[in-house]
């Protein structure tokens, strides 16, 4: 930002975000963000390593598109506020292309996840299939 | 417009009921500082912000806040979908249980309903990005004040990851302050309101 900004009175400043390169998006995810630089730790949370016992197929795909989904999450908000930074919109369209698969996938072997994983994922069914599954609060898909 | 993907931005796995916990949680439910109060602020404040980009990025950042709403209700309901009466009774969880049994109900952790009066759309720019600075880190205070309560690891880590997305936002809310402040009078940012007096915004552009 210009340095008048930086003299005026009654006036506070937020230092700009510089790229930096994000976490693999297993670690995003647990994180909070897909930044180191913004991944800012409180004494009293300490580090748990996946304290839960190994996912099932159908846990591990649903984890998978969390995963991706998230990291397009943090990234929609960086590109909000740095528009012009093509690192991180080629990897918004990589991460973009990446979630249409997974939803497609899930779609066609669980249940769909979005109306339009009906057709991406299972365009021959004549199930709608939209309240198959546990709902999202139920904790887990198995 | 919006569209549901049915899952949570963060999965909720707690299997263990504790009827006390869900009482500190639901705060950030309907509490003052809570998801839904973040995602109302938000997305009322957009309409009429004078930089399109900050428009842009409250729409994105109050969408998350209803993903978090998911997922404190979440939380909330499967600390308590298996409550016997007895638990109830002990737990403290008494006085909710009479009014709302175990169904989901927007109340801060001392039982005050959720209330717009939580938060502000002024209609003023710099009024409200700092509104929403401050709102992030009053949540994340709120955060640190559970972790230091809570035990249970499966409770902890969504809190954990709730709690790092206030510092995000933050940063966020800072950069679009920025922004906004590039549209003002670098002199005076308090001489117009790019949100009413829009004829100075043009001129300041």
């Amino acid at each position: 930002m210009s340095d008048i900004c930086c003299n005026a009175l009654a006036m506070a400043t937020v230092p700009i975000q510089e790229w930096c390169k994000p976490y693999d998006w297993k670690t995003a995810l647990k994180n909070g963000t897909i930044f180191p630089s913004l991944n800012l730790e409180f004494y009293k949370a300490e580090q748990i390593n996946n304290p839960s016992s190994a996912p099932t197929g159908q846990e591990s795909a649903l984890n998978e598109i969390s995963e991706i989904g998230f990291a397009i999450n943090d990234l929609t908000l960086y590109l909000d506020t740095h528009p012009d930074c093509p690192k991180g919109l080629s990897l918004l369209k990589e991460l973009l292309e990446k979630r249409r698969t997974l939803l497609a996938d899930y779609a066609a072997k669980y249940q769909p996840l979005t109306q339009l994983s009906m057709i991406t994922g299972t365009p021959e069914t004549n199930v709608y299939g939209w309240a198959e599954g546990p709902a999202p609060w139920e904790g887990g898909n198995v | 417009m919006w569209s549901y993907e049915k899952r949570l931005q963060y999965p909720v796995k707690i299997t263990k009921t504790c009827p006390k916990t869900a009482q500190l949680i639901i705060s950030q439910y309907g509490g003052p500082d809570g998801e839904l109060s973040a995602s109302m602020r938000y997305l009322a404040q957009r309409y009429s912000m004078p930089c399109k980009k900050v428009g842009g990025l409250l729409t994105d950042i109050g969408t998350e806040e209803i993903n978090h709403m998911e997922i404190i209700c979440s939380m909330v309901y499967q600390l308590t979908k298996n409550l016997t009466l007895e638990q109830a009774k002990t737990a403290g969880f008494d006085s909710y249980y009479i009014d709302h049994t175990a169904g989901l109900w927007p109340q801060a952790a001392a039982g005050v309903p959720f209330t717009a009066l939580e938060f502000q759309s002024k209609g003023d720019a710099l009024a409200d990005l700092f509104e929403d600075l401050a709102a992030e880190q009053k949540a994340r205070t709120v955060y640190d004040n559970l972790l230091r309560m809570i035990d249970e690891p499966e409770v902890r880590e969504p809190l954990k990851f709730l709690r790092a997305r206030e510092i995000v936002h933050f940063q966020r809310f800072g950069e679009a302050l920025e922004m906004t402040k590039d549209k003002l009078d670098a002199k005076n940012f308090y001489y117009f309101n790019p949100e009413f007096d829009k004829a100075m915004a043009v001129k300041a552009k």
